[in-house]
């Protein structure tokens, strides 16, 4: 009888196909039973005020709508319309729109076809995880650097009681930003095994993958010879959404040609405590038209004698950076008893608070962003590593890398007045250690929130 | 909670966020006074104890004449660096550049073009004159090499690849002496044009003639490019000696320990540099062949119109990429062959001032090197290891970015600037300043002078070249809302004692000392302020001890009457 509900439980759930961003029903719709079709609109609402005390470079304590959203659903059958669109720090921005098939089967097994914009399945636990449910005002810093966003694709989902695999094909996430070139390719996927699922907790586990082609870029012209030189940035903020600048912790690294992701997960869940983290990991290779540049550069009276030469000076190096997180909460109250922390199943991802509760969550973060290498002499006046280990006026270029490495612990209070409307609070502490930040050690924030999901 | 709550907690938050978002606008602005402050800047005294030994070779408030003066005569020629000497200066000022056959010349610009007439003399081609010079040359004794023609075409052939146009180190110094460097003075400024910048002879029709005589170069009779030895008999009392046409007295002849070779045995064997300094080693240098000796017994002659004033030099590593990888060896060995080499001869116990007259040219502090370039940092701490006074120049142009430039000027990039400088033997930081006509990038504002001061570095900003400039940086410095800031008072603010030219006061002062182009400026301010002919002056770099430059000359002549007295006539 127990796996019979847990059968439905899915199934109901594969079958709604909730959207990422939100893992709630909208509290309006509109249903025609005689002829299958549902629609759905709703909204959600966070702002966020921070205060910030750093050690030198100052940040901006304020507030700011962090996010305001609509959203709107169309179901007929096993078809599934979803939209939704972002008005925070009054800009627009689309967010997700794609059109789902899904059909389970009489065992129990759903097949799910998807096509549209929306979070790859590598993109990371983290970036899966609608941030209304997501039990911190911050995604971790290693999730927002390291996973992925949104991106244009189609792919196909299994999933049962104790398995998924979720795969598929998408481009670059740079969705209309890209000056030249084209949108890249990305096959992606993440499995997930879930070894305990019952009504009242689970635990899976997980590895996910992506390998990306770069495609786009800028057009870079000297002396008559274009090349297209990609760039992929690594970047994030200090778990905050008021103040959003990445200048802390991030590295743009150009000549980008490939990057290979790769990851692991794990999240266990019960009524009252949930405890997930996640391993991420990026590889960037490069790749360039080295005699074109080579040629280009011949315009000075001491040019390079060869190509060799040149490329000797001017070496590419690929790049790895990784990061990680552990989050953990527990439910300190809930009215009656029927607060319970649950689970996605259809996004293989921890549910929001359900009804009026207090939780405390707490998250240790590591994000490293750093490659340097030994014997480079870094200038801060410059911002420049030079490998020679001393300042030179032309010198061979450095492949280190000093995006920078944060570890940051958060302790976070929420208070859900029930499943539309919670209030949050989050103390967050981080150490940076960055070349061209020598005096900023020790970052503290304290930030609250007040969302409303509808 | 029902719903209606819900909204007002909402329309709150709402208001709540409106009005925290207008605080943090106020909070973009990051604050360098404040940063300044806090940032940790390495201390010379306490990190490079030897170092700020040196350092005290350098008098306070040092008046440096830029390029002599780039104002009132042609830079860096015997005319303005005269005039600079006489005037009071305490430094000569000067940039260091190289000639196809090792010569160290004192010239600023990289190429030729600007302040000589070389495109009318040699075109853009190689000289037309290069083969015939090669014919002419002699032996120390004066009898003719008589390199062969086969020897010569090879060298000449070799030459055409490897030659780049106005370049100085394409260039043996004998042919650059046929420049007229002053002509484009008088053209350029009218009003300070003097009939005696220019030469009156014809150079190289006068060496064609020479040629078919199977003789050598004729020089010009007018302002030479400079070698750094002119520039160092100048800062003894010297000036050019010359014949009777006003051509100055430099034969040059093929080194002897050449003879029996081969003209392509000897430019092939004078592209090693064998120069050691101290052990350090220097490899091949292709394009430099130093086979070519001038003689400068006879060069030069006491000046009837010496002051007495005895400054020192000031003198500046230009483009690593343009100049020889051993240039700061070549100019440690050039400066010991002249005596003013303090690594090798100390001048202790000597003042900056006696009897009225400048006597820095006499002290440990006779020279001070300056540079933007990094390899040029490296080299100079390699060669000269921080026992001559060092000066790293600051240039910022963000955001475009030069490979030397300081591209964060912020007071973390300037304290990591004035670290590493430190950490390479450097002993002063020379910030550009702001303002006509030059209107540099500012790189001297109180935030900074106040790291450069804690640092226990000299500050000598350049370059100065009005009165507004001078007063700005030497007590009257105005912030935007039209007061003396205070913040850096502390470290900034000097009180000056009276003397028998000034009443004395009280002012922040942001520098040490000065590039200038006007000499007669800075002299008169820095007197009439209580800066110079001081007994009491208080020593930034010393609590508690005073600096003497009483014994400074308390009179500054007037420019246009020194320039007459030197024979510069209008």
């Amino acid at each position: 009888m127990k796996k019979h509900i847990i059968l439905s439980i899915f199934a109901a759930a594969a079958l709604c196909a909730s959207a990422q961003d939100f893992d709630t029903k909208p509290c309006c719709g509109l249903e025609n039973k005689a002829e299958m079709v549902k629609f759905t609109i709703g909204g959600r609402f966070m702002a966020d005020a921070a205060w910030y005390h750093n050690d030198f470079t100052p940040m901006q304590s304020g507030a700011t709508i962090a996010d305001a959203r609509i959203r709107t659903s169309a179901s007929y059958k096993d078809y599934y319309f979803y939209a939704d669109f972002g008005f925070g720090g009054g800009k627009f921005a689309q967010k997700n729109i794609f059109l789902q098939w899904a059909h389970q089967n009489e065992v129990g097994n759903t097949h799910a076809v998807k096509v549209g914009y929306y979070n790859d399945p590598a993109g990371s636990m983290a970036k899966i995880t609608s941030l209304g449910s997501y039990h911190f005002i911050s995604r971790a810093g290693s999730a927002n650097s390291l996973g992925d966003g949104r991106a244009l694709g189609v792919s196909y989902k299994f999933n049962n009681a104790n398995w998924q695999a979720y795969q598929g094909i998408f481009s670059e996430n740079q969705y209309n930003k890209i000056e030249a070139g084209f949108n890249g390719i990305t096959v992606a996927g993440r499995w997930l095994y879930r070894p305990i699922v019952d009504e009242n907790q689970t635990l899976h586990v997980g590895l996910h993958a992506a390998l990306t082609h770069l495609g786009g870029g800028v057009e870079k012209t000297t002396k008559g010879s274009t090349v297209l030189q990609k760039n992929y940035t690594i970047a994030q903020t200090m778990e905050t959404y008021v103040d959003e600048d990445t200048q802390f912790l991030g590295c743009t690294l150009p000549w980008a040609n490939n990057v290979i992701k790769l990851g692991a997960e794990a999240l266990y869940h019960n009524d009252k405590f949930f405890a997930r983290g996640e391993y991420l990991h990026k590889t960037i290779t490069k790749s360039r038209d080295t005699y074109k540049i080579f040629i280009a550069a011949q315009d000075n009276i001491d040019g390079w004698g060869d190509v060799v030469s040149w490329e000797t000076a001017n070496p590419l190096a690929t790049n790895n950076f990784d990061g990680g997180y552990v989050e953990a909460g527990y439910l300190l109250w809930s009215k009656d008893g029927k607060a319970a922390y649950k689970y996605d199943s259809d996004n293989g991802t921890l549910k929001g608070l359900n009804a009026q509760a207090l939780e405390v969550v707490g998250r240790v973060n590591v994000t490293n962003l750093n490659q340097i290498n030994e014997g480079d002499y870094y200038s801060a006046g410059r911002d420049q590593y030079y490998p020679g280990g001393y300042m030179q006026d032309w010198p061979y270029s450095s492949t280190s890398v000093g995006g920078g490495r944060v570890v940051s612990a958060t302790v976070g209070l929420n208070y859900s007045l029930n499943r539309f409307a919670q209030i949050m609070l989050d103390y967050t502490y981080s150490n940076l250690d960055r070349d061209k930040y020598p005096y900023d050690k020790n970052f503290h924030s304290v930030q609250g929130r007040v969302q409303f999901i509808f | 909670m029902n719903n209606k709550n819900i909204c007002r907690v909402g329309f709150m938050s709402l208001i709540a966020a409106a009005a925290l978002t207008s605080c943090s606008e106020e909070q973009q602005f990051v604050d360098y006074n404040n940063q300044a402050k806090k940032v940790d800047v390495q201390v010379l005294d306490q990190a490079h104890p030897e170092l700020a030994t040196v350092r005290d070779y350098v008098p306070l408030y040092a008046v440096i004449a830029h390029r002599g003066s780039t104002y009132w005569a042609p830079e860096e020629t015997e005319a303005s660096w005269r005039w600079a000497r006489d005037m009071g200066a305490d430094y000569l000022e000067s940039d260091l550049q190289c000639t196809k056959d090792g010569v160290v010349l004192s010239l600023h610009d990289d190429n030729l073009k600007r302040t000589t007439n070389i495109q009318s003399t040699f075109s853009d081609q190689i000289p037309a004159t290069r083969k015939d010079f090669y014919r002419t040359l002699t032996w120390s004794d004066g009898t003719p090499c008589n390199f062969s023609e086969a020897d010569i075409e090879a060298a000449y052939q070799a030459e055409l690849t490897d030659y780049y146009s106005y370049y100085p180190r394409n260039y043996y110094y004998a042919e650059l002496l046929m420049l007229d460097a002053g002509k484009w003075f008088n053209e350029d400024n009218i009003e300070q044009a003097r009939p005696e910048y220019e030469a009156t002879n014809n150079a190289l029709q006068e060496t064609l003639a020479s040629f078919q005589q199977g003789k050598g170069i004729v020089y010009s009779n007018g302002l030479y490019i400079s070698a750094l030895a002119d520039q160092i008999a100048y800062a003894q009392g010297k000036m050019l000696n010359r014949d009777a046409q006003g051509r100055r007295i430099l034969p040059y002849y093929v080194k002897d320990e050449y003879r029996g070779k081969s003209f392509s045995e000897i430019y092939a064997a004078s592209a090693k540099v064998t120069h050691d300094v101290e052990g350090a080693q220097y490899g091949h240098q292709g394009r430099y062949h130093d086979f070519i000796e001038y003689d400068f017994s006879k060069a030069y002659k006491a000046d009837p119109q010496d002051s007495g004033n005895r400054p020192g030099i000031y003198i500046e590593f230009k483009e690593s990429w343009a100049q020889p990888k051993n240039m700061e060896a070549r100019v440690y060995n050039e400066l010991d062959k002249w005596g003013w080499n303090v690594c090798t001869k100390k001048c202790d116990g000597q003042p900056f001032y006696a009897n009225g007259k400048v006597n820095v040219g006499n002290t440990n502090g006779k020279v001070i090197l300056q540079t933007f370039s990094f390899d040029s940092v490296e080299r100079v701490w390699n060669v000269f290891k921080g026992r001559v006074p060092m000066c790293y120049l600051l240039w910022t142009d963000y955001p475009s970015d030069y490979a030397t430039d300081l591209t964060y000027d912020t007071p973390t990039g300037v304290a990591d600037f004035i670290k590493y400088m430190q950490d390479k033997g450097c002993h002063i930081i020379g910030p550009a300043i702001s303002g006509a006509p030059n209107n540099y990038p500012e790189m001297n504002c109180p935030w900074q002078a106040y790291m450069v001061r804690k640092s226990g570095m000299i500050n000598h900003p350049y370059s100065f070249d009005s009165q507004a400039q001078i007063t700005k940086y030497m007590g009257l410095w105005v912030n935007i809302w039209g007061e003396n800031p205070t913040e850096f008072d502390d470290l900034m603010r000097i009180t000056i004692p009276a003397t028998n030219y000034s009443e004395g006061g009280c002012w922040d002062i942001y520098m040490d000392g000065c590039f200038t182009n006007r000499t007669e400026m800075n002299l008169t301010y820095m007197i009439d302020h209580g800066m110079r002919c001081n007994s009491k002056l208080p020593n930034p770099f010393h609590a508690g001890q005073t600096f003497d430059n009483s014994q400074a000359p308390h009179e500054v002549p007037d420019a246009n009457a020194l320039l007459e007295k030197l024979g510069y006539k209008k």
